[in-house]
């Protein structure tokens, strides 16, 4: 099974305080993978690193085999592969459109391609008549599917996803979920952090637990 | 009261017969203003978004005295200007003391700092989430700070507007560097206080009343592109 991401004594600090200390730990393409913690367990900060906006203090990290030097155009090419859905994503101001095709914009994907993949994008999460709507009139549940849309739109290798199934309605989050779910049978390695314990069985994927920053076990679940 | 009903009456009648000299002094005004406003904002906006999203030793200070240069009296302004514009000053060669020019330059020391601080305002109250998004989504540091300024751009604009009023409400510069020539730098405000001190009431309460209406059309622009 081909490794996405190698984490070799990876540590993030900020002034004395050590939020993050992971020996080793290892992604495997395809594969879903929930990290538990409880709050400050350092989920977060990790989703950060991995999606190559928040450099370690110190550490290794190997994306695809080749270890990351953190230089500017390094992660941005490498942001071009993993996007990081927060847990309360920001929309930007326009239409939802524009906001699902954002990251297609930046990959400099024409026009006519951008209109099929953002409505593709939009009918797996059910809001395919949303295009021309505007972003900030969405209410929480459709601006978390929006937000989820412009993520798949870029069909990307990894999809971080922070707590995506919190705060939602239920009608939400079971689309999500279902969604979710689905993703490694195309190829896309997710890393999603859960206050849910039963996410790793209602998913079938592999749980991380964190605890005060390091991991303290791993395993695979399945119903 | 009749003085001021009275003054009022022919006031309005100025402004209706659109009278020459209250044409000349709105016309200056204007077209100084802007110009200033033009320029102050091509040097405040994009010193207040490098402030803002830079980390550097010093910008608290630069910070503090940014936030100062909004409050110096525009007496004070016109001062240094005339120092450096007048025959004696180190600019002096240049001979636009006394023109129109001169009340520009004296503008986009006024209003730049004014630009600058509500960019960097709107930098710092911009949400924190902005620029991380567009970075996750793939968007370089250039496109992603193009989305920030995007996202912040109403605050931005406030500031333009913001220094559009203060040259354009403005005496001192406009006195001290304009001279108040008839027809070519007497600008509305300083229009106003020459004749006021004449005893025109109706003639200055004429200018106020054009000036309170730049000030309303530009404050209802303003609000007509945050609700697009």
């Amino acid at each position: 099974m081909k490794t996405v991401y190698r984490l070799n004594s990876i540590r993030k600090e900020y002034g004395s305080t050590i939020v993050l200390d992971i020996e080793d730990l290892t992604i495997f393409e395809g594969r879903l993978y929930t990290l538990i913690g409880a709050n400050g367990a350092g989920k977060s900060t990790l989703l950060n690193i991995l999606a190559f906006l928040l450099p370690p203090t110190a550490g290794e990290i190997y994306y695809d085999g080749k270890r990351v030097d953190w230089s500017r155009g390094s992660v941005e090419e490498k942001r071009k592969k993993v996007t990081l859905l927060h847990q309360s994503p920001y929309l930007f101001g326009g239409t939802v459109f524009a906001n699902v095709a954002f990251g297609l914009k930046a990959r400099g994907i024409p026009g006519e391609e951008q209109q099929k993949l953002v409505e593709k994008a939009l009918d797996v999460v059910g809001l395919r008549e949303f295009g021309e709507r505007k972003a900030r009139e969405l209410s929480g549940g459709e601006a978390q599917r929006v937000a989820m849309a412009r993520a798949l739109a870029l069909s990307p290798e990894v999809l971080l996803l922070d707590e995506p199934l919190a705060n939602i309605d239920r009608e939400t989050a079971g689309l999500l979920e279902a969604v979710i779910a689905s993703l490694p049978s195309q190829g896309t390695t997710v890393v999603m952090t859960t206050h849910d314990p039963d996410h790793p069985i209602r998913l079938n994927g592999a749980s991380i637990l964190l605890e005060g920053g390091r991991v303290v076990g791993s395993g695979r679940t399945s119903a | 009261m009749d003085f001021l009903i009275s003054s009022f009456a022919a006031a309005l009648g100025m402004i209706g017969d659109f009278s020459p000299d209250v044409a000349d002094a709105v016309r200056t005004s204007l077209s100084v203003s802007a110009g200033a406003t033009v320029f102050a904002s091509l040097i405040g906006i994009p010193l207040g978004l490098i402030v803002g999203l830079s980390d550097f030793p010093l910008k608290r200070l630069v910070v503090t005295v940014l936030n100062t240069l909004m409050a110096v009296p525009t007496v004070v302004v016109g001062l240094l200007v005339y120092g450096f514009l007048s025959r004696q000053g180190p600019l002096g060669v240049l001979g636009i003391l006394f023109t129109p020019t001169a009340i520009v330059i004296g503008g986009v020391l006024l209003a730049s700092p004014i630009s600058a601080n509500y960019a960097l305002a709107s930098v710092r109250g911009a949400d924190p989430r902005i620029l991380p998004t567009a970075l996750t989504l793939g968007a370089g540091r250039f496109r992603a700070v193009g989305t920030l300024i995007g996202e912040i751009r109403f605050g931005i604009l406030a500031g333009v507007i913001a220094g559009f009023g203060r040259v354009v409400s403005e005496v001192g510069v406009a006195m001290m560097l304009g001279g108040n020539i008839r027809g070519y730098t007497r600008t509305m405000t300083t229009a106003i206080a020459l004749e006021t001190s004449k005893g025109e009431f109706a003639f200055g309460m004429a200018l106020g009343i054009v000036l309170m209406s730049v000030a309303l059309f530009v404050n209802l622009f303003l609000g007509f592109l945050q609700r697009k």
